[in-house]
Formats: structure tokens, C-alpha cells, sequence
């Protein structure tokens, strides 16, 4: 059913992970991000993956959600595994067909590829397992709050993305009964040439922007009633406090950092 | 002690030509009305479709002006944004679109987001939160993204919005004109329940006779104006004059009256007794 | 004779093949006549959304079938391509769907689908335009310009344009006030007795249904629960009401008059049935 979707797929909790401070967690996500990318050994790699796996198990989020999110991307793992099987050569030749040959490096870059892309999957998922979305589009208010200087509206542009947020599940419902209601009407939207489904989507559209503006206009009716005023003078339920806990996540970043470079240093490079 | 918390004086409203939102067109949607809203009253405000009544509610905390005429709430009118927005901490507003009112992607976010608007500490929004969701026996789906929520519970978040700004009084506009008969039940629960448990004003616009009955005092509109307003006995008593304004009676009274047997009955026990009564000893 | 609809062991489910899977409608076994007048209830999540939009094939069955006129609409694409004509659906707030520059192309949208020809299209236009009372100066206006209630008859236009021998509509007076409601009660029962076709009406609310349907079916739980005359239906009162059902408030005064000892009958759902009865009772009194 279309409308079990599940945006930002938060998972409640009380983890050390989900006590982190958003920005905290913003940050660390895209150092650890890079990091990934600066691994070229096994060893390095491994070190990262079991970052993941520990984070993981620490965030108490059940591995059943965690493997659910990798769902959507084992078709490009598999896809990249064999593009690297048959295209890296390099190395031992295990064995070879026509023209192909499988390596030992093509092999070796096939796992590390795919390690890596697990390993990035779960950092990344995890960071939306353990925060509110509209935790995560304050931390990246503050975290962008400089921005002001140069006159940008970074409230503004958080508060919409709030908001878009919270309304792509309804639109989608909304996307789903327009197209029911005009497939009821003998709408073919399935065959046809380019133009003709082009054509086609026209029944859907305009009906989605029609009923889009109208929830826009009285969701800003709805906003101003609530004392909506824009970002000046609004305080927040959900303070964020760089604690002790968000300076030893750092210090763990750096460390595996370390770690990492160290590695890479006296370990054979995969790529 | 009759304090007046709404007070519309001579209000008369024309909607401009491009607004959206215009009930009617081309006439007013309010001619002359006067009426006061008590402190602590329920009041329901029946109407047709096109009778000025969501008119009535949007003027009651300042997103309309009157074309003619004045609104005050407590005594404040909305003549500069700062009082627009006094006003508004005062009345809070539910409307009919549940999906269109809600702004978090959790439901204890969304009931924040009125108090932070106001600038309140965070602890107390906290506790502001809590309260207003267990006000309204949501307090266990505060994690819950609203969207996965039915009508009526959504409905009852967005009454927790308004109950953690603290007001004093809730305008509902059509709250439960989308809802299914669950979800106008928990709406009407919550509703009585924080006016008698709270002490918080409320003005219920509906078309729906089985709510009006359980108002203190129903005002029926008809044509931009007030036509009738009294206790819910009193205005159910004039079966024809409702009728002519577009409008029905809940079907006890109609049955009682049909029958000759007695005026302004409301509910169904009230009918049966009457009935039974009338049918006499053989009971 | 074959019937209008018919569904054998129909079964849908939700999240098919996750381990959250749960049928939104189990078995469903049902014949709806033709020309018939059907008023299908049921509270939300009850399956009876699920169940219509079976019948016109824009849900697929995880099993069993569904026959319109005899013939397995799943059969071939043709045969679900004609399925989606000779059933129409209108749904609930149809206006949304409304798209066309104007009124006369929004209703003609259906029948151009069904590639009828010129003449033709405009034959049905103006008949269902006149039918629901869209006055002919308002058929060159954008359908936007309309108000609600006039939005809502274009919207329903459109759908019986299509002239399906099958007319759904899923919660047709949603949102109306008691006028708008009368009103569209009378068109509804004025299309069934000027066209004769077969009229399945959705609703949560008895109260719209009782005075217009042949019979009635109830879903709770994603099955069939009851079905059966209108009469048959209201007298099992209790049961409507376990069901998150709210029966009209008639039918509530004449079951707590009876368990108050009076000789009442039970299948009351109308003022006019019920003060019939409350009249002839009174006099019998006092005569006596």
C-alpha cells in the first residue's frame, strides 16, 4: 500500500545515539562519510565497517530495520560487484571466459566496493533512525546559521524543508487517488507513446497543483493562527546542548580517523 | 458573570474578488451581524453551506478585517499586527482539513510549534506538550508521524496545538465535516470535555444537528446573518424555521413533533421517554 | 441471467508478501443484480473501499475473481479496459478531480476515452450536464470558477457520462450540508429510476442509505458481515452498533421502546415509518 510510506523513517528510542546532538551527529555523519572514502586497505575499511556495525548495535534501532534499508540498493551492489568482477583486471586469474577474465583484483575491488557501500548505507541511515526530521532540518538551521551574514534566510529555507517533509506522504496519497479516480474515467496512463503519456499525465497534474495551492494557502491560514511569525523570537521545545557525550563521539571520529590513515599507510591499497 | 470574550459590533464582510477561500461571492457573507461570545460557553454555530458561518470563524482571531463593523477579543481590536497576534493567543482556531494544519513530522513537534512561535521557555513547552496531549488522549502517539494517523485522532492534535498556546478559547471550523462518525464522536468527546474540565471557551461551527444538541447555546446562521440564537431547546423548538434556513432537526425532535407530542426534545432518551409516557400505563 | 457484478473468494491484501501482510478484504463472495440499488456500509478500514474499486479492476485480486456481466474482468486487457466503463466509479469528493479548461470538456473526458464519436460525446454531455442540473451557460465556464456544491455536480457528471450499467459512489454527500444531502439523495434515485441501471452507493452514514437501497451489505473486518433487505438489516440494530456503526437515531428510539416492553417493530429508519406507527398505536389507545 502506497500509504504505509515512511519518511525520515525515525525509530524512536533512548539510545546513546539518538542523545547525541543532532548537529553533533550531522557533522560526524559526513566526516565519518569521508573517511569511508579515504580507506584503500581491507584493513582500513574493516576498521570502518565495525564503526558501523557497533553504532548500530549502540543505537538499539533492530537490525531488521537496518537490513530493510539497505533493500532498496542491493540491485546497484550487485549491478557494481560485476562490473568490477569483469572489468578490474589485475593480479592472479582465477578464471576466464571468452574474453573475460575474473581476477584477483576484480574480486578484491568487487568486495571492497560493496563494503563500502554497506558501510555508507548505514552510517547515513542511522543518522535518520535516530533523529526527528525536524531535528535534523533545525541542526542544519544552526549549523548553516552564519549563512545569515551573507543574507540568506536559512530559517525560512529549514522551515520549508519541514514542511516538504511532512507533506510528500500526503501528496502521494493525494497523486494515488487522482489517478484512481481518473483511470475511472478511462484515463490510460500505461501506453502510448512519449507524448501521449505526457499527454496523459496532464488529468493528474493539474488536479494535484489545484488541490497543492489550496493546502498551501490554508496551511499559511493555519501557520499565522498558531503565532507564526517567522524565526525571530521562537524558542524550541528540543534544545540542543553540546555535552560531554558529543565531545567523546568526536574524539572516537578522530581516533578512527587516525586509525584509518595508519592503515591505509602499511597495509597493501585495494584501489 | 457574563464576561464577553468574542464581541462583533455591526460586522458586515465582503470577501475580495481573487480570495480563494470566499465562501460566497458577490454579496457579503456578513451582513450586520452582532453577537458576543461568554467566557467559558459552548456555543455551536449552525449553517448551511454558503451561510457566512466559517466567515464568522475566520473573523473571530483576526485573518479577516471586517469589511464594516468591529471584532474585539477581550476587548483588543485587531488594528495592528501586534494586536492581530494578541488576539491570536487568545483564540486558537481547528479547521476542517485535518492533512492542512498539521506542520511537524511528529505529532509532539507539531503541538510545539504554537508555543515556540510564542517565544516559551523550553521546559515549559515540554510540559505544555504533555499536558495538551494527555488533555486530549493523544499522549501515546506522540512519537507517531501524523500522516499514519485516522481523522479524527489527527483532529485531535491539532486541538492539542491549540490547547499548549494556552488559550482561552478554540474556534472549530467544520471540525468534523471530514471525519467519519468515530472520529466526530472523538472530536465532540474532546471538545466537551475541555470545555467543562478546562473552562475553555468554545465556538463549534457545524452542519451538524447531533452536535449542536450537545452546545450550551446555538446560533444559527442564514444568509450572512444571525437568524436565531438561544439555548439548543429553544432553537429546536422552531422545526420549520430551521428547515427554512437549509437546515434539519435531529430526528427525535422531528419524531415528537410530527406527533404533536411535545417541542425541543433533543435526544433519543428524552424521546422515548415522552413516548412511553404518552403510551401510559400499559408500560 | 448473468449478474451486474459478481465476486468469487475475492481477497486483497495490504503490504503483500512483507511480514506485515493483512487482508483488506478476505474472501468476499457476492451478487449484486442488475438494476438493483445497493447500499454497501461499513466503518473505516472496513474493506468496503478495497471491495469497490475491485469492481472496476482498479485494484487487482490477490485471489478469487470478479465478474461484471458474466465475464472474469482480469480476463484480457480489453476486457478490463471495457470493465472500467461499464462500471463507473465516482469517488469520494469527486470535484478534486477536475481538470478540463471547462465544464463541457471536463464531462466529456470519459466518453472521449471511450473514443465514442463527435455527435455522440455531445449527446451524452449535454444529457448528463441537464441531469444534475448544471445550467447550459455554465458549460463554457472553467469548472474552477464553480462553487462547491456545483463543482461537485460536474464532477458526478463526468462519471455518468461514461452511462455505465454500474454506478458507484463512494460517500457521494460527504462533507454537504442537510440540503445538499436531500438533494443529492433525489438525483441519485431520479439517474437509478430514469436509466435503470445498477447503483451501488458507499457510505458510513445509515442514515443516507435507508431510504433509497434495495438491500445492503456490511463489511466489518474486511469480510461481508451481514446482508440482506433493508429491513433485514435494521432489525439487527445491535450488531450495526458493535460494528462502529451509527444507526439513525429512529431506529435507536424504536429498540429502546421495545426493551421498554412496547409491541414496536424493530426495522423502523425513517421518521415518516416510525410516526406511521407511533400514530396507529396512539389511537388504538385511546379508542380502547
Amino acid at each position: 500500500m502506497i500509504r504505509d510510506i515512511t519518511i525520515g523513517q525515525y525509530y524512536p528510542g533512548k539510545s546513546v545515539l539518538h542523545n547525541l546532538d543532532p548537529r553533533a551527529k550531522l557533522i560526524i555523519t559526513f566526516w565519518l562519510i569521508v573517511v569511508i572514502f579515504l580507506c584503500k586497505s581491507f584493513f582500513s575499511l574493516g576498521l570502518i565497517a565495525l564503526t558501523a556495525v557497533a553504532a548500530a548495535a549502540l543505537s538499539k534501532v533492530p537490525a531488521k530495520m537496518i537490513l530493510k534499508s539497505l533493500k532498496p540498493i542491493v540491485i546497484i551492489l550487485i549491478f557494481t560487484a560485476v562490473l568490477n568482477v569483469l572489468y578490474t583486471e589485475g593480479g592472479k586469474v582465477y578464471f576466464s571466459f571468452w574474453e573475460i577474465a575474473v581476477t584477483e583484483k576484480g574480486v578484491n575491488t568487487a568486495i571492497f566496493t560493496m563494503i563500502r557501500i554497506v558501510s555508507l548505507v548505514i552510517i547515513s541511515s542511522l543518522l535518520t533512525y535516530t533523529t526527528t526530521p525536524t531535528m535534523l532540518t533545525d541542526a542544519l538551521e544552526r549549523i548553516l546559521s552564519p549563512l545569515k551574514l551573507f543574507k540568506i534566510k536559512v530559517h525560512t529555507l529549514a522551515m520549508m524543508m519541514t514542511l516538504a517533509l511532512r507533506f510528500i506522504p500526503t501528496l502521494i496519497e493525494e497523486i494515488d487517488r487522482i489517478m484512481n479516480a481518473q483511470k475511472a474515467r478511462g484515463a490510460d496512463l500505461e501506453t502510448g507513446g512519449i507524448v501521449q503519456r505526457a499527454k496523459a499525465l496532464v488529468p493528474i497534474f493539474i488536479p494535484l497543483m489545484v488541490s497543492s495551492f489550496r493546502r498551501a494557502y490554508e496551511l499559511a491560514f493555519a501557520m499565522t493562527c498558531r503565532c507564526y511569525t517567522g524565526g525571530e523570537g521562537r524558542t524550541r521545545m528540543k534544545q540542543m546542548k553540546l555535552g560531554a557525550r558529543d565531545f567523546v563521539a568526536f574524539l572516537f571520529c578522530a581516533a578512527i580517523t587516525a586509525g584509518v590513515i595508519v592503515l591505509n599507510h602499511f597495509f597493501e591499497a585495494v584501489i | 458573570m457574563n464576561e464577553k470574550i468574542i464581541e462583533f459590533k455591526n460586522v458586515t464582510f465582503i470577501y475580495d474578488a481573487e480570495d480563494e477561500n470566499a465562501e460566497v461571492r458577490e454579496k457579503p457573507a456578513l451582513s450586520d451581524v452582532s453577537l458576543a461570545i461568554n467566557k467559558g460557553e459552548f456555543v455551536a454555530v449552525l449553517g448551511h453551506n454558503g451561510s457566512g458561518k466559517s466567515t464568522l470563524a475566520k473573523l473571530c482571531n483576526a485573518i479577516y478585517e471586517p469589511t464594516k463593523g468591529e471584532v474585539s477579543v477581550k476587548g483588543i481590536v485587531a488594528d495592528t499586527e501586534e494586536k492581530a497576534d494578541e488576539i491570536r493567543r487568545v483564540v486558537g482556531m481547528v479547521f476542517q482539513n485535518p492533512d492542512n494544519q498539521i506542520v511537524a513530522t511528529i505529532v509532539e513537534d507539531d503541538v510545539a510549534f504554537g508555543p515556540e512561535n510564542l517565544g516559551i521557555e523550553p521546559k515549559e513547552i515540554r510540559k505544555r506538550v504533555d499536558d495538551a496531549l494527555k488533555s486530549v488522549n493523544m499522549y501515546e502517539f506522540r512519537h507517531r508521524e501524523p500522516h499514519k494517523l485516522s481523522g479524527g485522532q489527527k483532529q485531535r492534535v491539532a486541538i492539542a496545538g491549540v490547547i499548549a498556546m494556552q488559550t482561552e478559547c478554540i474556534v472549530l471550523d467544520e471540525p468534523t465535516a471530514m471525519l467519519d462518525p468515530m472520529g466526530r464522536e472523538e472530536v465532540m468527546q474532546t471538545v466537551k470535555r475541555l470545555n467543562k474540565e478546562m473552562g475553555i471557551t468554545v465556538v463549534i461551527v457545524t452542519h451538524f444537528m447531533d452536535e449542536a444538541v450537545q452546545a450550551d447555546r446555538v446560533v444559527v446562521m442564514d444568509d450572512g446573518r444571525v437568524v436565531m440564537d438561544g439555548k439548543p431547546r429553544e432553537v429546536f423548538t422552531q422545526v420549520e424555521k430551521l428547515r427554512l434556513c437549509g437546515l434539519d432537526v435531529p430526528q427525535s425532535t422531528e419524531l415528537c413533533h410530527v406527533l404533536g407530542i411535545k417541542e425541543g426534545v433533543l435526544d433519543v432518551d428524552e424521546c422515548v421517554d415522552e413516548i412511553s409516557r404518552l403510551l401510559g400505563g400499559a408500560v | 441471467m448473468s449478474y451486474a457484478i459478481e465476486t468469487i473468494g475475492l481477497t486483497h491484501y495490504y503490504s503483500k508478501g512483507t511480514i506485515q501482510q493483512v487482508a483488506a478484504i478476505n474472501d468476499v463472495n457476492l451478487q449484486i443484480e442488475k438494476g438493483e440499488l445497493i447500499g454497501i456500509i461499513g466503518h473505516t478500514g472496513s474493506g468496503k473501499s478495497t471491495l469497490i474499486s475491485h469492481f472496476n479492476g482498479l485494484l487487482k485480486p490477490d485471489s478469487g475473481k470478479v465478474l461484471v456481466d458474466g465475464i472474469d474482468i482480469w480476463k484480457d486487457k480489453e476486457t478490463l479496459r471495457q470493465s472500467r466503463f461499464k462500471v463507473g466509479l465516482c469517488f469520494q469528493y469527486p470535484e478534486y478531480q477536475l481538470f478540463e479548461e471547462t465544464v463541457y470538456k471536463d464531462i466529456a473526458f470519459g466518453p472521449k476515452n471511450m473514443k465514442l464519436s463527435d455527435a455522440e460525446i455531445k449527446e451524452r454531455v449535454l444529457r448528463a450536464a441537464e441531469f444534475v442540473g448544471v445550467k447550459p451557460e455554465h458549460l463554457e465556464k472553467s469548472p474552477f470558477d464553480l462553487s462547491g456544491g456545483e463543482k461537485r455536480r460536474v464532477a458526478i457528471a463526468g462519471v455518468m457520462s461514461m452511462e455505465p450499467e454500474v454506478l458507484i459512489f463512494d460517500e457521494p454527500a460527504a462533507g454537504l450540508d442537510p440540503r445538499g444531502r436531500k438533494a443529492l439523495v433525489e438525483l441519485i434515485k431520479e439517474y437509478r429510476k430514469q436509466t435503470g441501471s445498477t447503483v451501488i452507493i458507499v457510505s458510513h452514514s445509515m442514515e443516507d442509505i435507508a431510504g433509497m437501497a434495495d438491500r445492503i451489505i456490511v463489511m466489518n473486518n474486511s469480510a461481508v458481515a451481514m446482508q440482506g433487505s433493508v429491513d433485514e438489516v435494521y432489525s439487527r440494530g445491535d450488531e450495526l452498533r458493535s460494528m462502529g456503526l451509527n444507526v439513525p437515531e429512529i431506529t435507536e428510539i424504536f429498540s429502546k421502546l421495545r426493551a421498554k416492553g412496547l409491541e414496536v417493530p424493530l426495522n423502523v429508519y425513517t421518521v415518516e415509518q416510525g410516526s406511521a406507527i407511533l400514530r396507529n398505536l396512539i389511537e388504538r389507545r385511546s379508542s380502547r
